[in-house]
């Protein structure tokens, strides 16, 4: 067999585990789930990859492990093979005992007694989990069924209608006859979760439960998943790369790098004395919502290494700052970290880290640029970008063969702004609320849109011939959010680059060296240019996005969510890059983000929107810190800090429901139908909300401030529509975590 | 922000990775392994270069051709002189069967490549511009699906189209005729799969910066279903081949004096009790030339589809390397 690609313990597998259970290792424990020695090996086209090499964990019940790392990492991996869903070609090792039994080894067939009954599993997006033809009660009553062939009809139905109810779905018994395209993502995740906690199972698996989601809608379902634990007293596994998440949740964090577990311990060891470099480094890299201060976000530099060739010392040395020539010999053990029995750190300097080391001294982050306009009064700078009043609307017909209007989709509702030379302005907002709309009616930049699109003087109504747009395009470019989607797979990089520079009518000569100057602009190195986009990892494929974007000298890059999808460690990066291009070349940007963390990292303004209307706009650090519409303030609350004390006090607004779809938005305030402010009003008062629409007005300071000043205060950049800002919240959507009953033993 | 410029030793380390020949691997040379370790796929590419490689210097290896009589040997079985025999005219049935699989493959490749690149450009155009250019094209797509190609073949090839036939030998206007109604379907789901690649990011990112139309769909959209058309392709020549057979086989195909497989076969049916030889030579060529083409389309399509189980032979190759070293040391 793979005999010779591994030394150590795993060499015999069996006998490997029959000699941890004579040494006591895996004594029976009141642990439901204990992981012992487990390997993953898939056979590629490359090699032999060695995805898992060693995990080790016990869960207890009633608690919450959190596995955090970068993909590739091994976490979904260890999941499936614990679950049994690994395909038939991986070879498992190892042993994983489910309340003292071994699951391993067993066939499908006995893996499907455990699998949805004691053993159940959250996958990580919602929209393919559930099948399409069934209607929701059908799936949930098959999952009953399976593993209870001698209950009624009538019970499984209670019960269903039971489970609808626990994970928080109105009306539960209408719904259960919906089908699966009848509900939105967040209520899709939370049918999911009724599924898998049906069977009241031990042991509950969830792979980045809330990836898939928006941010409020992540809140919703994490307090689901909070209360599907309570009900049900089940152990959960919540496997995520968002430090945030899991900060509020876990009890227990593993750290996995390379397919390892790098550091173990309890929640509070791993986020304020982590002794692991990458686990600080994975800490750093997150930028902060509720941190003014800026400082640059600490990029791990490098890619996770290749399994196929067995490391031959530390795994993470490559890209460790601290790596000394010690670190290359051997991989080093997960060893109890210096005064604590339950910390655990795979690192040989884990006992030099404790304390007061600052994790951007030891990542020598790199100083914050600073831009040639920051020092120009926002007032004084050209105007880059302006739209006046932009509106698109969809017709929505219904009928097959004669088509009747039924009535308008508001996407984007009478939107204006305008962004200054050298500033960041982004849109944030959940999906659906037309920010994406927004970006697309500034790109589209034709004569008969609604409302006016003016982009470095040129006026989309003044004209619109091939001419003129041609000297819009070079004005403007774009971003995309999937790195890889962007590139062209069959483009080499310099053919991805030279696009843009021939469609400008450059000569050769020309073409060639502003590449090379774009390759080191963006951190690239020149001669990878000869390269396939996949032989690129993601932070350096969206690096070539942007070298793309700005080919032909932009003023004004839009970037639509350019990091959402890379991993926490090269998002640091590009964040970093994206900061350095704005001050270096006095680029302006756009950019639409639902990760408000980086929004606040990264922009100078910010613009709330909600249904196709922005609700509030201004500055980003007086946004933020002091949000006066409802929505900013349930946005931000519901966004999670990878801080758990602060994450177990703090109090959130929970919206409820979805974003109501743009066919019924409300007649007067978008927000009414949701908002935790109206909930609380009395009748009198919300009658004003539902018929008129507030309008966006500044926000005048306090009278306190008033009556300090001698002069007249200047006008602050903050706008924001709502008729009761300081109205008193509804308590049913306010949830505050007491830690007490989150640690209780 | 200087540390993005400079070397800095994980940079090296990872270079040093990927230039290592075994990290990244071509798509084509993953594609080619793939293809090469299916064993009936590989057999079925060999028996196919084989036929086509015997069709065209099949003919040297005997003095007859395709018209010569030989008045001696009339409906003789094989013999020395005549490998296969020769037919109830006295012509050489080797020399026939060379003539006819030539033709055969000949309208089979010609139709197989040619329609594809039809079905290509015509299914990204439409994908590309979509309403209203989409629908007349639809149109004409779909009013060709529905035309009788059989009645058209028939009156093309025999009875309407006199002059077509005094200027064009019948293969070639038996290939015109199939090129025309072989492409639709091809078109149709490369219609498709173009209108979901319209939805990558990277046309959209081409479209932003202002690329021509006409060059996005050529470098663009052409070059990324290019798996599909090679399996079109292979699935286009044995479709191309069988249609010759059929069309031929009940008269409406190749005319005589031109030979094909079809035309051997149809021509033999009658007399399979008293010259079996007749009938089952040309029927074993297409059988070979036919199925090599199915056993090819088998391998290819494991090699292209993503998600095949086709997993690396990694393991038995590092397993084989160390024995041989263990033996060695």
């Amino acid at each position: 067999m793979s005999s010779n690609l591994d030394a150590g313990p795993a060499e015999q597998p069996q006998s490997a585990v029959e000699r941890l259970h004579v040494a006591g290792l895996h004594a029976p424990t009141d642990a439901v789930l204990s992981v012992r020695d487990l390997h993953v090996r898939f056979n590629t086209e490359n090699g032999v990859v060695h995805a898992v090499r060693g995990v080790d964990f016990d869960l207890l019940p009633g608690k919450t492990l959190g596995i955090v790392g970068e993909s590739g990492s091994g976490k979904s991996v260890t999941s499936l093979a614990i679950m049994g869903l690994l395909p038939t070609t991986a070879e498992i090792s190892g042993s994983v005992r489910l309340k003292g039994k071994e699951l391993l080894g067993l066939t499908d067939k006995a893996m499907c007694e455990y699998r949805g009954n004691e053993l159940a599993m959250v996958f990580q997006d919602p929209l393919s989990s559930l099948t399409p033809v069934y209607t929701v009660g059908t799936q949930i009553v098959e999952a009953l069924t399976i593993h209870n062939p001698t209950m009624s009809k009538q019970a499984k139905e209670a019960r269903a209608v039971e489970l609808l109810a626990m994970v928080g779905i109105p009306s539960p018994k209408d719904r259960l006859r919906a089908f699966p395209h009848e509900f939105s993502g967040g209520m899709r995740q939370r049918v999911m979760i009724a599924i898998a906690i049906a069977n009241n199972p031990r042991v509950l698996i969830a792979d980045e439960p809330t990836t898939a989601l928006d941010v409020t809608i992540q809140a919703q379902v994490l307090e689901v998943l909070h209360t599907a634990q309570e009900e049900t007293g089940a152990a959960v596994v919540m496997i995520t790369h968002d430090l945030g998440v899991v900060a509020g949740m876990a009890d227990d964090i593993m750290v996995m790098y390379a397919g390892k577990p790098v550091e173990t311990g309890a929640v509070d060891d791993i986020y304020y004395n982590p002794r692991m470099p990458y686990t600080m480094g994975l800490l750093g890299a997150v930028p902060r919502v509720d941190v003014a201060e800026k400082s640059s976000l600490i990029p791990i530099e490098g890619m996770p290494p290749n399994l196929i060739h067995t490391p031959t010392g530390c795994s993470f040395a490559p890209r460790c700052p601290l790596a000394s020539d010690a670190c290359l010999d051997g991989e080093p053990p997960l060893a109890p970290v210096p005064g604590s029995t339950l910390h655990h750190a795979a690192c040989i300097k884990s006992g030099a880290l404790g304390g007061e080391v600052d994790v951007h001294d030891v990542f020598s982050a790199p100083p914050v640029p600073v831009s040639r306009f920051d020092a120009i009064p926002r007032g004084e700078r050209a105007v880059v970008l302006q739209l006046k009043d932009v509106r698109k609307h969809f017709p929505l017909s219904k009928g097959a063969l004669l088509k009747r209007r039924i009535g308008t989709v508001k996407a984007v509702d009478g939107v204006t702004f305008d962004i200054r030379e050298g500033e960041c302005f982004s849109i944030v907002g959940e999906s659906g609320s037309g920010k994406t709309t927004t970006l697309l009616e500034i790109m589209e930049f034709h004569k008969d849109q609604d409302g006016e699109v003016v982009i470095g003087g040129i006026s989309n109504k003044q004209a619109a011939d091939a001419r003129t747009k041609a000297a819009m395009r070079r004005e403007l470019q774009m971003v995309f959010q999937d790195p890889t989607g962007a590139l062209d797979p069959r483009f080499t990089v310099y053919e991805v680059l030279a696009e843009p520079l021939q469609n400008a009518g450059m000569d050769k000569q020309a073409i060639k060296k502003r590449i090379m100057e774009l390759m080191k602009l963006v951190g690239l190195q020149p001669d990878h240019v000869n390269r396939f986009p996949n032989q690129f990892s993601g932070g350096q494929r969206q690096r070539v996005g942007i070298a793309r974007a700005l080919a032909v000298n932009p003023k004004l890059v839009v970037l639509d969510e350019p990091v959402s999808a890379l991993d926490v460690s090269v998002q640091a990066g590009v964040i970093n890059l994206l900061d350095k291009l704005r001050a270096e070349l006095g680029l302006s940007y756009l950019m639409v983000a639902h990760d408000l963390s980086v929004v606040r990292h990264i922009s100078n303004r910010v613009a709330v929107m909600y249904l196709g209307k922005i609700v509030e706009i201004g500055e980003v650090d007086r946004v933020f810190d002091n949000p006066r519409h409802p929505y900013t303030r349930a946005l931000l609350s519901a966004i999670p800090v990878p801080d758990p004390h602060v994450e177990q006090t703090r109090e959130r607004i929970i919206l409820r429901g979805d974003l109501p779809s743009p066919l019924d938005a409300p007649k007067g305030c978008n927000f009414a139908t949701r908002c935790p402010v109206f909930a609380a009003l009395p009748p009198a008062k919300q009658e004003k909300c539902l018929t008129l629409e507030p309008p966006l007005e500044p926000v005048a300071p306090s009278a306190a401030a008033q009556a300090l000043a001698a002069h007249a205060l200047p006008v602050l950049d903050q706008r924001f529509a709502c008729f009761f800002p300081d109205g008193e919240l509804d308590e049913d959507m306010l949830v505050v975590h007491e830690s007490a009953d989150h640690h209780a033993p | 922000m200087t540390n993005l410029n400079a070397v800095d030793p994980a940079a090296v380390a990872q270079d040093a990775h990927l230039e290592n020949a075994d990290v990244i691997i071509g798509k084509n040379t993953i594609i080619f392994r793939r293809f090469m370790r299916n064993k009936t796929a590989v057999a079925g590419l060999a028996i196919f270069l084989a036929l086509t490689v015997f069709s065209f210097v099949g003919g040297y290896f005997t003095q007859w051709d395709k018209e010569t009589i030989d008045p001696f040997n009339i409906g003789m079985p094989p013999s020395a002189e005549h490998y296969l025999g020769t037919s109830q005219a006295g012509i050489d049935l080797y020399a026939m069967t060379v003539e006819g699989t030539r033709i055969s493959i000949l309208i089979g490749l010609i139709v197989g490549l040619v329609s594809v690149l039809i079905a290509a450009v015509y299914g990204c155009t439409m994908a590309y511009f979509g309403g209203k250019v989409d629908k007349v094209m639809l149109f004409i797509l779909e009013a060709l699906i529905m035309m009788p190609a059989l009645l058209v073949v028939a009156v093309a090839t025999s009875g309407g189209g006199e002059g077509l036939k005094r200027d064009l030998p019948s293969w070639l206007l038996l290939i015109i005729v199939l090129l025309v109604f072989s492409w639709m379907g091809t078109a149709r789901l490369i219609r498709s799969l173009s209108m979901s690649l319209m939805q990558r990011d990277y046309v959209k990112a081409a479209q932003y910066m202002g690329v021509p139309p006409r060059r996005i769909v050529w470098r663009h959209l052409v070059p990324n279903i290019g798996s599909l058309l090679v399996l079109d392709i292979t699935r286009g020549v044995t479709g191309a081949v069988l249609a010759e057979v059929a069309f031929s086989f009940i008269g409406i195909g190749i005319k005589v004096p031109d030979v094909s497989l079809g035309v051997l076969i149809g021509g033999a049916t009658s007399q399979v009790q008293t010259f079996p030889w007749m009938f089952w030579v040309p029927l074993t060529v297409m059988f070979l030339l036919t199925g090599s083409l199915a056993m090819m389309n088998d391998g290819l399509r494991d090699a292209f589809d993503p998600s095949s189980s086709s997993s690396g032979s990694a393991k038995n190759r590092r397993a084989l390397k160390s024995r041989a070293k263990g033996k060695s040391s």
